[in-house]
């Protein structure tokens, strides 16, 4: 009897501890609020970014296709696909940060950009794919009746395009906020890196590790839900 | 109204059209009869530049429109075409459909294009329908939706590519009474189509295409009655 209630205690002050040198002592938890505020801001402004830049590529690249004129800007996209996709973010992020922008010392800055521009080039393919799925019939039809391929495209094809795709934005969505966790490789205090930081701190891997897991899952776990809100939103029209 | 002169369309290797020269005259009714493959649809989608002539040119209104200075979207304003597959908008509603061109072209103010819409509707039965995305029509509504969208930017001559052929058969006589009342109105039209008791009943004039070229055209009567060319002949008793 005595064992077991030792071992509760034990274990509770263990727990107690544990947290207390996680969270409490020195003010750890800001560390932590710093973290998950920095990593937002880079998720979200890359998603901004990355989005911006995957849409005009994708336009740009199926517009091309159509037509076969912008063949010099068409290779261009193709060449920013091809380098972007075809190297580590990790590396990306690195040589933004110590040669492209080696002048400026805003960590935050360069990994939006790093990664705003090496989401843009998934979410390029993903765009291209879910124009192209669109029924020719319909860009028929939006020329037929005057509208110029610009305003096709933005009034009738891409609406039709972003319901298509949306489960494949949200995935690449979710892949861009964990890859924000590697920031700290340009001294960017990202969430991942607080608890890196804590767990030097307390010389303890338990609570700061299995902490941050838990907010990136959290994270995710809302994104899937606004996603899964919006898509319903979308599919209005198909109901019968 | 309209003028063909020499128009050739090829795809690859494959001549689709073989040096047609023709004229529609204001307030025709032309119907397009021919074996599949014979280039009718191709015609008819030169006609408001969808495809786009290798040589030959055509006249609308005076104004050759296959010129390299001219704006395809402005002729395509005073052309409507109404597709096989109807190519209604998926992500907007049947108001929407109808409005969308004349007031994003600024041709009419939101509420003048709803008021017309809404006019059209009514002709065609489906007041009640204004609401309703393409996805909860049937196809012949979803086919006299299309008619009326066309008919709403107040075109000068209609295209129908087949408008029938999509249907079932219990939808085709609906689709063909909105068309038959667009042709007593008075308007100009060309019509590729299959159903040859329509196009002897509604058109003032049919042609016959095979191989790219027009073999045969005149009034109805001479064409299902009279038919001269040995290929007509062969086509009509296959096909009545």
């Amino acid at each position: 009897m005595t064992t077991a209630y030792e071992a509760v205690t034990a274990a509770l002050e263990w727990l107690t501890r544990q947290f207390t040198i996680t969270f409490i002592t020195g003010n750890r938890y800001k560390l932590f609020l710093t973290g998950l505020r920095n990593t937002l801001i880079i998720a979200f402004g890359a998603v901004i970014i990355g989005t911006f830049i995957g849409a005009v590529v994708a336009m740009i690249r199926v517009y091309s296709a159509q037509s076969g004129k912008l063949r010099a800007l068409d290779k261009l996209c193709g060449a920013y696909l091809a380098v972007f996709r075809g190297t580590p973010i990790v590396v990306q992020l690195l040589i933004m940060y110590y040669i492209v922008f080696s002048f400026i010392d805003n960590g935050i800055s360069i990994a939006v950009l790093a990664f705003g521009i090496n989401s843009g080039a998934y979410v390029a393919e993903i765009v291209r794919a879910g124009i192209l799925a669109v029924d020719i019939g319909q860009t028929e039809a939006g020329r037929s009746l005057g509208l110029s391929s610009g305003k096709t495209m933005r009034l009738i094809v891409l609406p039709q395009a972003i319901k298509n795709i949306l489960p494949a934005l949200g995935n690449e969505l979710i892949a861009l906020l964990k890859d924000t966790s590697v920031a700290g490789y340009v001294t960017v205090k990202d969430l991942a890196q607080a608890g890196e930081n804590v767990r030097t701190l307390t010389a303890e891997p338990y609570f700061s590790l299995l902490f941050v897991a838990a907010v990136y899952f959290l994270l995710v776990m809302c994104i899937t839900k606004i996603l899964r809100i919006a898509e319903r939103r979308l599919a209005k029209s198909d109901r019968h | 109204m309209i003028v063909i002169e020499g128009l050739v369309k090829k795809f690859g290797a494959n001549t689709v059209l073989d040096r047609v020269t023709e004229r529609v005259r204001p307030g025709e009714k032309v119907a397009v009869i021919g074996p599949s493959g014979s280039g009718k649809s191709t015609l008819l989608r030169c006609l408001n530049l969808l495809e786009r002539p290798d040589e030959g040119r055509i006249l609308f209104d005076g104004e050759e429109i296959t010129g390299p200075k001219c704006d395809a979207d402005s002729v395509r304003r005073r052309m409507g075409m109404v597709f096989q597959h109807f190519n209604l908008f998926g992500n907007m509603t049947v108001l929407k459909n109808i409005t969308l061109a004349p007031v994003k072209l600024k041709i009419m103010t939101p509420g003048e294009a709803e008021e017309a819409a809404r006019a059209l509707l009514s002709r065609i039965g489906l007041t009640d329908k204004a609401d309703a995305y393409p996805a909860m029509l049937s196809g012949g509504q979803k086919q006299r939706v299309a008619i009326v969208r066309a008919l709403a930017m107040n075109p000068r001559v209609m295209l129908f590519d087949e408008p029938t052929s999509a249907l079932d058969p219990e939808m085709v006589g609906e689709v063909l009474d909105v068309i038959r009342e667009v042709a007593e109105a008075g308007m100009t039209m060309v019509i590729v189509t299959h159903e040859m008791g329509f196009a002897r009943e509604v058109a003032s004039r049919v042609m016959f295409i095979d191989g790219g070229r027009v073999k045969e055209t005149g009034p109805p009567k001479e064409i299902f009655d009279a038919p001269r060319d040995p290929r007509l002949q062969e086509f009509l008793s296959k096909v009545i």
